[in-house]
């Protein structure tokens, strides 16, 4: 029998990738991200290497950039390519929340 | 009359003594562009402004040699009031507000924009089959891939549309399209180009680079697109030079590496053997060739699995139908934003990669799977290091196969990967990688070596690359050039 | 009710005060029209790369060194993803594997006039979010906001009351805001406090079920708040109940915590190294540079404050006061009445200050002005009644204070002679008087000051006067 993903499983990724899906489409996603899933499990087959980790391969640290301003959009540049928008400001749907992060 | 099939300083002679003007070569363009349409290379062409910056350098001095050539840019990097879509359908009416700076720097040399090419969405893919807009077809045979994700540019250089093209390559995405339809594809050093402007897939692999017909022509371009940029951190200061300084010159006591790996049997026998006979023409040229063991070669493909889609699942978070690009029409709430605008704007591929990439950075995955692969791949990128200490290049060949049908099947996910399995590696280890067209097979499908060096040796990859161009002679139009006048 | 032990810990946001943003050149400032402070890296366009403030990092340096931390030299960023409309990027660039100070400590000053250390656990680098304001089914975005450097400063579990709650916010505010860190203004944003509240009954328990507050607008909230919270919580366990980890904020109007809501099970950021900022690398030479920049903290003030002789009044309301307090310091090494001059800077001066809104930089009070004016009031050549009279003229002229004085006909007579000769005029005129005096009635020695202030229409030397006065009348 062909490996799968349970449902929930699809629709936990589903949920933090922020993408709905069709029942067809979960079906479809079970044996894929599954077949995806089993790859990526060969890394834990890797042996003999070290701690340290590459995070890319940058040759150069980080040069600071001056504390000085650059041009700016003016607000009807921001609002041009918005889907939604009202006065200057870029529109959504209400959110009721607090936000997150900072 | 044509002249976009001349060479190079030819055309350049041209235009200086205003024989030809650069309108000229926009029209010639245009009109390659139109007979080969059903190519389907292109995304968006650039006609209007194209011709107006033509005759608007009519005026101005030729004062380099790709002044007022047209040039193809593949549809990931962001051009000012030129609509970019990175094919997908999220981004399809997407017209960006400022430059990439790579654009700045072509506009900077007065080479023309004449569109944008076709590629995988997101540069997810390896047949360019991912796109929103439709896959490009191999001008060496229309029924086959281009290969991916720069197939637009591939396939626009290999029909002899333009001389030059702008790509991008993640996992082999310059390279292995260029080695399917039989060009020249450079993916240079990691942070030898800026990024600024190039729609990001995974932050720590992409890399733009140029796509030719030639060897020569590939490093003039180089020339203009290399150096440090303000807004790209990863870019990287370097003295200047001249990519096409050792063009012409004699290989012998050149040492080169051929890792084991890329000749074991993931690799068609034709390949190999093409691979082999170049191997004995540089023996008999004066290099020496030494089989390599590379180790974690064999875990490239998983390790950039990892990697890539980790990233990517975090650069692509930002099309979320807020800000700009495609929203979906009648949100509820604010989650209807996020879930149906991603769901209708992204096509298969992405979303694939985008779920399993969330699912290896969530919780104690990360862990798991993504500081794991960050781990070995610093040990990968040591052992190519270790090679460069004693050897000056590499080789091998750049694809498994060559280019296969557009029809087959596209159902295992985990094809695309495989495609890329010997162009993976050079990404990983940010190190500089060329295709180069060394023949074809039974079915006159072009077979592709790679040329890798160590971090910043371009020239010297140029060098084998154009001595072996030379010796090799072959006949790289498609359309064999019969259509000269 | 029986007593329980709270474990308190506190985090800690502050805007920094640089020209522009941390990730991008786009100004950093408050109040301006909507969107008007941004660019395409700020809005998350495609393609758009971050570059990285020298200037955050300065103050990262500078802020780590106040509060104790030790500094990291090789450090990275990294991402939290997560879907919001007020992150544009929808993952914010901060440090978490890497934090620029960490193992720090801040010293409080209880009432008691206890001292005790709140420990900083790690301080880091990140960026702000956008502005969102909710109208009716629509929230507005505004994204100046967004790409503003903060420091997020993260104590560990070791407060134990509101009261040290309040302290330690105090403390921080005072010490990052005369650091030039942060303007620390709560009410506009650029400071906020979110606060962790447990209860347990003896210390050997394990640490009782969280509840963040935020949303707290003022330090005297975060007092009430978690004062409230400790209440709410001991009342629960009192009856038996228990309750889940949960977000809580600080309800103006209620002046008590409400529910906001019961965390989940733990948020699943994806936290992984951002590729596109390589590593930060901190040399002795920038870590020093930036420690130098460092502007006198308020313990120091204080300390050289009250060795000059200035009352502990006023060193406290000097302090409070950053501008005059760095007036002041001005004058530290002169020889001069520091206590007058802390007088005159708290009184005269503030009122006019306030009056006015002005600055004291704004004034045309040079040292060398503020000095004549300090010696003019301490040998009593000008009277604090006469000062009232021009000290807009003082603050707003650039003549010296003399002419001034001059200018207003205030002019006390301080030649000897000429007051001895009004005196004994005086003496002469009113015999009943010097013979009550002798009588042993004080009163009316002040009776025949007086007449001679009178006589001199009140521009005599008065403890000239008395002087003289005193020595007439044996």
């Amino acid at each position: 029998m062909e490996e799968k993903l349970t449902k929930e499983e699809v629709l936990h990724v589903a949920d933090l990738a922020r993408i709905s899906l069709t029942e067809e489409e979960i079906e479809k996603y079970r044996v894929e991200l599954k077949k995806l899933l089993n790859d990526v499990e060969k890394i834990n087959d890797v042996k003999g290497y070290d701690d340290d980790i590459l995070i890319a391969c940058w040759e150069e640290n980080t040069t600071l950039r001056k504390d000085e301003p650059g041009e700016m959009l003016n607000p009807k540049e921001v609002i041009g390519n918005a889907p939604r928008h009202s006065g200057n400001y870029i529109e959504v749907p209400v959110v009721i929340s607090d936000g997150e992060g900072a | 009359m044509k002249y976009l099939n001349k060479d190079i300083k030819e055309i350049n002679k041209l235009l200086k003594s205003k024989k030809i003007k650069p309108i000229d070569l926009v029209e010639e363009a245009f009109e390659n562009i139109e007979k080969n349409k059903d190519l389907n290379a292109y995304i968006t062409l650039n006609k209007e402004e194209a011709i107006k910056q033509a005759k608007s350098l009519e005026d101005k001095e030729v004062d380099n040699l790709l002044f007022g050539l047209p040039i193809a840019v593949k549809d990931n990097i962001v051009t000012k009031d030129l609509r970019t879509t990175c094919a997908s359908h999220i981004l399809d009416n997407f017209i960006p507000i400022y430059n990439a700076t790579v654009v700045e720097k072509i506009k900077a040399k007065n080479m023309i924009i004449i569109g944008k090419t076709n590629m995988d969405e997101f540069a997810m893919g390896s047949s360019s089959r991912t796109s929103y807009f439709g896959a490009p077809k191999n001008p060496w045979n229309p029924k086959k891939i281009s290969g991916g994700s720069s197939g637009g540019s591939a396939t626009t250089i290999a029909a002899r549309d333009v001389l030059f093209a702008l790509g991008s390559d993640t996992g082999g995405s310059i390279r292995q399209p260029a080695s399917y339809t039989g060009i020249v594809g450079m993916k240079p050093t990691y942070g030898r180009i800026s990024r600024f402007g190039l729609v990001a897939f995974a932050s720590s692999l992409d890399q733009i680079g140029p796509m030719t017909k030639n060897v020569y022509e590939n490093a003039l371009l180089l020339n203009a697109l290399v150096g440090k940029d303000e807004k790209d951190l990863t870019s990287v200061r370097r003295e200047e030079e001249d990519f096409t300084r050792f063009i012409g010159k004699d290989i012998k006591g050149m040492k080169i590496a051929v890792p084991n790996y890329f000749m074991s049997d993931i690799v068609s026998s034709e390949i190999i053997d093409k691979v082999k006979e170049i191997i004995k023409l540089l023996e008999k040229k004066g290099a020496t060739v030494d089989y390599v063991d590379v180790k974690y070669l064999e875990n490239a493909v998983t390790l950039y699995q990892i990697i890539a889609m980790g990233e990517a699942s975090s650069n692509l978070a930002r099309f979320d139908g807020i800000r700009y690009g495609h929203s979906y029409e009648n949100p509820k709430n604010i989650e209807d934003v996020y879930l149906k605008t991603r769901a209708e704007g992204f096509g298969e591929e992405v979303k694939r990669r985008i779920m399993v990439g969330s699912y290896l950075l969530s919780g104690e995955n990360a862990k798991v799977y993504y500081n794991k692969a960050l781990s070995i791949r610093d040990d990968m990128r040591k052992e190519f290091k270790n090679v460069f200490k004693k050897y000056d290049l590499m080789i091998g060949p750049t694809t498994t196969t060559t280019a296969y049908n557009l029809t087959d099947p596209m159902d295992d996910p985990r094809k695309s990967f495989m495609d890329d399995v010997l162009v993976i590696p050079v990404n990983m280890a940010g190190l500089p990688g060329l295709n180069l067209p060394i023949g074809f097979d039974k079915n006159n499908m072009p077979i592709g070596m790679q040329v890798i060096g160590d971090s910043f040796e371009e020239a010297k990859i140029y060098h084998l690359a154009s001595f072996l161009e030379k010796e090799l002679n072959l006949e790289l139009n498609p359309f064999g050039g019969e259509e000269d006048e | 009710m029986s007593n329980y032990i709270p474990t308190i810990g506190v985090e800690v946001h502050v805007e920094l005060k640089t020209k522009t943003k941390i990730f991008s050149n786009s100004i950093n400032g408050y109040g301006e029209m909507a969107n008007s402070l941004t660019n395409v890296i700020d809005l998350a366009y495609p393609g758009t790369l971050p570059t990285l403030n020298e200037e955050v990092i300065n103050l990262g340096i500078k802020a780590a060194t106040i509060l104790n931390c030790k500094i990291r030299k090789v450090m990275h960023f990294d991402r939290k993803n997560y879907f919001y409309p007020d992150i544009s990027k929808n993952y914010q660039i901060t440090q978490n594997a890497t934090p620029i100070g960490y193992d720090g400590y801040v010293e409080i000053t209880k009432e008691n006039g206890e001292k005790k250390k709140i420990y900083i656990e790690e301080m880091h680098i990140e960026e702000d979010t956008c502005k969102s304001a909710h109208r009716g089914t629509k929230t507005l975005l505004d994204f100046n906001r967004a790409g503003v450097p903060l420091i997020e400063i993260v104590t560990k579990p070791c407060i134990s009351s509101g009261e040290e709650t309040k302290l330690y916010l105090e403390k921080l505010r005072e010490l990052l805001s005369y650091g030039d860190i942060s303007d620390c203004k709560i009410e506009e944003g650029s400071m906020r406090a979110d606060v962790n509240v447990s209860i347990r009954k003896n210390e050997s328990d394990p640490l009782g079920t969280k509840a963040e507050i935020k949303n707290i607008g003022s330090i005297s909230n975060a007092k009430l708040g978690v004062e409230k919270e400790i209440e709410r919580q001991t009342k629960l366990y009192e009856n038996g109940e228990t309750f889940l980890p949960q977000t809580r904020r600080f309800d103006d109007k209620l002046n008590d915590t409400v529910l906001m809501r019961v965390k989940e099970t733990g948020n699943d950021y994806r936290y992984f190294p951002e590729p596109d900022i390589p590593f930060v690398v901190l040399t002795d030479e920038m870590i020093e540079n930036a420690r130098k920049t460092i502007p006198m903290l308020p313990d120091e003030r204080r300390k050289k404050y009250l060795e000059l002789g200035v009352s502990e009044i006023n060193t406290k309301k000097l302090i409070q006061n950053r501008s005059l307090s760095d007036y002041f310091n001005t004058l530290l090494e002169e020889k001069t009445n520091h206590q007058v001059a802390s007088n005159l800077l708290l009184g005269d001066i503030s009122a006019y200050l306030n009056k006015n809104e002005k600055d004291i930089t704004e004034t045309t009070l040079t040292k060398e002005r503020m000095l004549e004016l300090i010696e003019l009031l301490e040998n009593n050549t000008l009277t604090s009644k006469n000062l009232k009279e021009i000290i807009n003229e003082i603050l707003e002229s650039t003549e010296t204070i003399k002419e001034i004085m001059k200018k207003n006909g205030i002019e006390n007579i301080t030649d000897d002679t000429e007051i001895r000769n009004i005196i004994q005029k005086i003496i002469k005129e009113n015999p009943e008087s010097v013979n009550d005096y002798k009588n042993g009635h004080d009163r009316a020695i002040k009776f025949l000051m007086g007449q001679v202030m009178k006589e001199t229409k009140g521009k005599a030397n008065p403890k000239m006067a008395m002087d003289i006065l005193t020595e007439e009348l044996k």
